[in-house]
């Protein structure tokens, strides 16, 4: 049980769960059988995970209260959210499906139903359908960010999370922040799945220099008598939203000219039944390969973290996407004969730690790692308590962001005029009264180029790099969008027109209360991006890891209460508050 | 992206004369000047004499991974017997025309890869002038992000 002690038994003699033998059973009116219930369909089935960020112990994990999209992708998946989420996709507000799949009321329902994913719930899912299909007729992928951005994920080089991938049987790994160990790591790990039977396929990334393929662009595998060809595609901009240094050399991009090559050799030349494209791209940016991307049958997304209960078909194109942080294991079974696909049937199982049986093994392979990490790391100390819910995800502020802001200006004794980071949309959700421990600050910030720096920079200079920012955000062509969140920005106020032009959507900034100047310079804090050279680094101010300044702080503020009120007016577009999905 | 083997492609087509833009080839001298103005300098023409069409291909990043060095091709579905020569220019940078290709027979069909120089996030554009004057046409934006300490 997840829930805490208190608050679980008050619900339960309400409702009166607490005469059953499962109390979470009864509140969700749901069980394992319910959760796992799917009528299998044709020959081939594809289970999938994506974007679990190292999660391989269950957490809470809040979706976004807003995806503002730019007017051409509006009311489309990947930007619906809240209660248009649960209407969309006709989900029942206050029950389990709409806990994992929308912001509504979250902190309440986190209460009824637990924490959500888990490595021993994820592979209790995958073997069971394993099980029941019959292996031949299984195919297991994986769309990557799987190996960091936890403790346990970070500090062990992710050799944690590839241990418990070899065990519960993946077959397929394309890659994002997985490469930010380096490449000498990163192809060791890959290395270590291919030995465990995992394939990595990549066909975006090529030699810098001579434009030859480093990984393998695409597989083939018979599956229930069917044969397949799958593509992988691992995050186009990684050079550009991650430090350069860890995949020098190398070239990505999105290459759709390329995969248009790759369908056509598979199908002309290998005679495959079916195309199957598994990416870290990002749903918009899939939705438009498969318009553009003639003959891929199904495209199992990545990176946007976006959860799809139905299948988005795009001409004769399915694509899908099974959300983030282990909330959800995806599965699309398929009836695929010599003429291609001919039926199909999907499910998001929710990672319902709490109703589904743990895998020994896998539990076994995470404690190991656990204890380890736990006990170099403390990562069970408890820092201060959480007034308001800490949050990460949204498309331009969270409490969580402004709780580093005001860690990190602390740190360097108020002297910040601004602290930015980039808009992840991973983390962890922490509940109102919720302790905040060691874990849920690596939770949000362990990664492999932790350092905060501070610079001087011109203020012209921050609202070029802003409007930049908001581009890839904001680009009504997801083929021009890094499909990340807007930056983060402390202290900063200001006005945004969405669907404004180009590098000149943003209006009215404030830093500390004051118009921005084009010519003043500010002194900011900076981390997670790629590194500043190394010239503009201020020698008064040392660089240090951001979990380091959080810890610190936390320990000292005891009690978090941070605004919830957001930073940035949005002028065209609706954009919900803190209130209307968390309560007040 | 070039692959070896259309490096080896462009390397060997012996009879192609080609023109770089200084930035390309790192020499000092620029002057600034305006698209049309570098239209009407390299090909005495203006925006409005140039016909889209889609037998140009750009195949280019929509998002540069750097500026200083982007991998552009350009190919086009025309005998290159009709064509007179390529050119590719960007709107944003401070002097837009970037090269000029010109092309015979020998080279077999209408194809250029090279890697060029991108000021800022700017439109790139393939112009092919067939030798009974018609200029085809197509582009591209690429977007060059500063990045870094957003």
């Amino acid at each position: 049980m997840h829930l805490t002690r208190r608050d679980f038994l008050e619900l339960a003699i309400v409702t009166g769960a607490y005469l059953t033998a499962n109390p979470v059973t009864a509140l969700a009116k749901m069980d394992y059988e319910d959760i796992m219930r799917f009528k299998p369909l044709g020959n081939v089935t594809l289970i999938f995970t994506t974007d679990i960020h190292a999660h391989l112990e269950p957490l809470y994990f809040a979706e976004p209260i807003n995806l503002v999209a730019p007017k051409k992708l509006k009311g489309k998946p990947g930007y619906i959210t809240g209660k248009d989420f649960l209407r969309y996709y006709r989900i029942k507000p206050g029950s389990l499906e709409a806990y994992f799949t929308s912001c509504v009321d979250f902190p309440k329902l986190a209460l009824k139903f637990g924490k959500m994913g888990g490595a021993e719930y994820i592979t209790t899912i995958v073997k069971t359908v394993i099980e029941e299909r019959g292996r031949d007729k299984v195919l297991v992928m994986d769309g990557g960010d799987t190996w960091t951005t936890t403790a346990i994920g970070t500090f062990t080089e992710g050799k944690s999370v590839v241990d418990w991938m070899v065990y519960t049987g993946y077959d397929l790994f394309v890659a994002h922040w997985d490469y930010t160990f380096g490449k000498e790591i990163f192809l060791q790990r890959i290395k270590e799945l291919e030995k465990g039977g995992c394939e990595f396929i990549t066909h975006n990334v090529v030699d810098e220099l001579w434009g030859d393929l480093v990984f393998k662009p695409y597989t083939i595998k018979e599956v229930g008598g069917a044969k397949l060809g799958i593509i992988g595609s691992s995050f186009p901009f990684t050079p550009l939203a991650n430090p350069r240094q860890f995949v020098e050399g190398w070239s990505f991009g999105i290459r759709e000219d390329q995969l248009q090559e790759f369908v056509n050799e598979l199908r002309e030349k290998h005679k495959v039944d079916a195309v199957v494209f598994l990416t870290h791209n990002g749903l918009p940016l899939d939705l438009k390969i498969a318009e553009v991307v003639k003959g891929i049958d199904v495209i199992i997304s990545g990176h946007t973290h976006d959860v799809t209960p139905r299948a988005v078909k795009v001409g004769k194109t399915l694509v899908l996407i099974a959300g983030s942080h282990g909330k959800f294991v995806g599965r699309i079974d398929l009836h695929v004969d010599k003429g291609g696909i001919k039926d199909y049937r999907f499910k998001l199982y929710p990672v319902a730690s709490n109703l589904i049986p743990p895998d020994k093994g896998a539990r076994k392979i995470v404690e190991r790692y656990r204890r380890e990490v736990a006990k170099k790391y403390r990562l069970d100390d408890e820092l201060a308590t959480a007034e308001v819910m800490l949050y990460k995800r949204d498309t331009f502020f969270s409490t969580w962001d402004w709780l580093v802001g005001e860690a990190i200006n602390d740190y360097y004794g108020g002297d910040l005029d601004v602290v930015t980071s980039p808009g992840y949309r991973w983390g962890t959700t922490v509940l109102p009264g919720q302790k905040i421990t060691r874990n849920h600050v690596y939770d949000y910030t362990a990664i492999t180029y932790p350092e905060v720096y501070v610079l001087k920079r011109k203020g012209k200079d921050l609202l070029t790099v802003w409007e930049d920012v908001a581009d890839n955000v904001f680009n009504p062509d997801p083929f021009y969008q890094q499909g990340g969140d807007m930056s983060r920005l402390w202290n900063v106020e200001y006005e945004i027109e969405i669907n404004g032009p180009q590098y000149n959507r943003i209006r009215k900034v404030l830093i500390g209360g004051k118009p921005l100047q084009e010519n003043k310079e500010y002194l900011i804090a900076v981390y997670g991006g790629p590194p500043p050279p190394e010239e503009a680094i201020l020698p008064d101010y040392k660089p240090v890891p951001v979990y380091d300044i959080l810890i610190e702080y936390l320990k000292k503020r005891k009690s978090v209460r941070v605004r919830t009120k957001p930073n940035v007016k949005v002028l065209d577009a609706t954009y919900k508050t803190y209130e209307e999905c968390y309560g007040g | 992206m070039i692959s070896r083997r259309d490096l080896l492609k462009t390397a060997s087509a012996g009879a192609l004369a080609l023109l770089m833009a200084p930035a390309l080839i790192g020499s000092s001298f620029s002057r600034d000047m305006t698209l049309e103005e570098a239209l009407k300098e390299h090909l005495g023409a203006t925006l409005s004499d140039l016909t889209q069409s889609d037998k140009v291909r750009i195949k280019a990043p929509t998002i540069a991974e750097s500026g200083a060095n982007v991998p552009v091709q350009i190919s086009a579905d025309v005998p290159v017997e009709e064509v007179e020569a390529l050119y590719i220019f960007a709107d944003a940078n401070f002097n837009p025309w970037v090269t000029t290709v010109e092309l015979s027979p020998m080279n077999g069909e209408v194809f250029f890869a090279t890697r060029i120089k991108l000021a800022k996030t700017s439109v790139v554009r393939a112009i092919i002038k067939m030798k009974d004057g018609t200029l085809l046409a197509t582009s591209k934006e690429i977007k060059v992000t500063v990045g870094g300490c957003g």
